[in-house]
């Protein structure tokens, strides 16, 4: 998986806010066409093969900004105009969530094993002895690997005293858990959508970024500009992605043209206080255990991938549900739009009739800079009272957060356990449950490696989100060590 | 002799920080020990260059000695310290 900032990431977030700039100030229409050059200007050192491939994906990226669906509607022939207005008129649906650009795609090669010139060809021949297909040869007192018979087992790799041995991975088709993306006849990217999980590992880890997710941004945005309220309903992952407190979110979001801001671990709440309760009774009940059922991509896998686990998952409703309950009763008028790092909640979202739109944190950061927005000087909105009856469930956001959040609320003793980012081989281990429960009554389940505070929706380091997110000051946090947990859990603890 | 110390200001306003520039602030990472204790290294309010015409599409930015450089990735910053710390060393 790429890093969260890199060339790519940086320059999406300059297109994002490039488009924004323009639709506030009314010209969108008129200046969208141009805005590709003006990003990528003729001087500008590519680092694509030219300027002009360079100017053609930001067309694209701006084409996946407006919600369209590029697999199905590239016509080279269309102005970007013409799409902004087809936008307005009718909203693009929300489905398929992900989409491939097939220009951008490199067609990287299968992935293989192969053997560089700093084997020696030595006596011990380690790898001989370890491939379990045969599958190694020498020639010319070199090692080969004979591609019909590799089977990709990586023995040979972990053996070799030289390190001659090198994998080179298909970067998307290693990242997506579930087999669903691979090229096409082509050579092209695809992604099959009956396998999809939504997770955006594959977009997350596309060097080209020939995978982007269709966007409601502008949907969004016009929401703002328009006199209807407008809730942002916020991830418990929201702190540590700006540089400032959550409560100077919470005003930075007021700012942008939000009526109302409600944290959706308040919602989490909920949700952990009715798994806590179900968990007591299926341990009475004599169940083996249960997993938890917040995050979107594992509700997914399950569905698509690993039935078997249907009935073992919790009922409760996800903190996103219960949050757009609590949402439509306060505020029946209002559209409400949840602002995450998931790409799978936009899946989850639309079936639930109450949420407008969803954007990511980092389509949130394009919208505070499009306004100028310096969350670091916002006001502490006095409001806003930083501890909550819910502030434990913030830590939703984090591996075992959420089991820890059900265990505050349990009355009898349980043993957790957490699985911390799903890939393949966890798959496997998942699909052996029914048959070998695991070894704890309650496992939760987060598809992201570090949780939702890794998803591709974030746009800060983990490392320094972790130490905002304990309070420490943005101008002094790059001293400052990791200590223990969050502070809601300890505050809630006292 | 005692050294006078290279003193790093990091933009932290939100326009720096969502262009990569939350990533410069894990410079205890990245930096050299020798290099770091050189340095007085911080985060800082925004630096207002973002909103000028010419260092436009430039953040993230960041001050060396009073003088302010854009676009910046750790490797930079290790580099640019690094000339910083030998050329008081002169």
């Amino acid at each position: 998986m790429l890093e969260i900032n890199n060339q790519y990431t940086v320059i999406k977030r300059k297109i994002d806010t490039e488009v924004l700039k323009a639709f506030f100030t009314g010209r969108l229409e008129e200046s969208v066409d141009r805005l590709p050059i003006k990003i990528i200007p003729r001087d500008r050192d590519p680092n694509r093969c030219c300027v002009y491939k360079e100017r053609a994906m930001v067309r694209y990226r701006i084409m996946a900004l407006l919600g369209v669906d590029i697999e199905q509607e590239d016509d080279d022939y269309r102005s970007l105009a013409s799409y902004v207005k087809q936008s307005w008129e009718s909203p693009m649906p929300v489905f398929p969530t992900l989409t491939t650009i097939a220009p951008g795609c490199s067609s990287c090669p299968d992935e293989q094993y192969r053997i560089t010139d700093s084997c020696r060809g030595c006596f011990a021949r380690p790898c001989i002895a370890n491939c379990p297909k045969e599958a190694i040869r020498f020639v010319n007192g070199r090692a080969f690997i004979d591609d019909q018979r590799c089977i990709k087992c990586g023995k040979c790799l972990d053996v070799c005293p030289f390190h001659a041995v090198i994998q080179v991975p298909v970067p998307c088709e290693q990242a997506c858990p579930v087999d669903a993306i691979h090229k096409n006849d082509q050579g092209f990217v695809e992604i099959d959508r009956e396998k999809c999980i939504n997770c955006g590992h594959c977009s997350r880890s596309c060097p080209f970024g020939a995978i982007v997710e269709r966007s409601s941004l502008l949907q969004v945005a016009d929401m703002l500009k328009g006199e209807q309220e407008v809730v942002a309903m916020i991830a418990p992952a929201i702190e540590g992605q700006f540089p400032g407190s959550l409560n100077q979110i919470i005003s930075g979001l007021k700012a942008v043209g939000f009526s109302e801001v409600v944290e959706v671990a308040e919602g989490a709440q909920i949700t952990a206080s009715h798994e806590a309760h179900e968990i007591g009774e299926r341990v009475e009940s004599g169940l083996p255990f249960m997993t938890t059922s917040c995050c979107p991509a594992y509700m997914q896998l399950v569905d698509k991938h690993v039935t078997t686990l249907s009935d073992y998952r919790s009922q409760a409703r996800s903190p996103m549900v219960y949050t757009a309950e609590l949402c439509s009763d306060r505020y029946p008028q209002a559209k409400l739009v949840f602002i995450g790092p998931c790409l799978a909640k936009k899946v989850e979202a639309a079936s639930i009739p109450e949420i407008s739109s969803v954007i990511t944190f980092t389509e949130l950061a394009s919208l505070f800079v499009a306004r100028d927005i310096d969350i670091r000087e916002m006001p502490e909105d006095p409001m806003v009272s930083p501890e909550q009856i819910f502030s434990d469930c913030r830590e939703f956001a984090v591996t075992q957060g959420v089991a820890n959040s059900v265990l505050r609320r349990c009355d009898v003793p349980i043993q957790t356990m957490h699985i911390n980012g799903i890939d393949r081989k966890t798959i496997r281990i998942m699909k052996t449950w029914t048959r070998k429960s695991p070894d704890a009554q309650l496992v939760e389940v987060m598809c992201c490696e570090g949780g939702c505070l890794a998803g591709p929706g974030v746009l800060v380091n983990p490392k320094i989100a972790h130490r905002l997110r304990q309070g420490v000051d943005v101008a002094t946090v790059g001293t400052r060590p990791i200590v223990g947990r969050g502070k809601h859990v300890q505050a809630a603890g006292d | 002799m005692v050294h006078k110390k290279v003193v790093v200001k990091i933009c932290v306003g939100t326009a720096c920080f969502v262009q990569g520039g939350a990533d410069l602030l894990l410079y205890e990472d990245f930096l050299d020990p020798d290099l770091l204790s050189m340095c007085e290294i911080e985060g800082s309010s925004c630096i207002g260059r973002c909103k000028l015409d010419d260092f436009e599409g430039k953040a993230p930015f960041v001050e060396i000695d009073g003088t302010v450089f854009g676009q910046m990735t750790p490797k930079r910053l290790i580099q640019l310290i690094r000339e910083a710390v030998n050329a008081g060393n002169k």
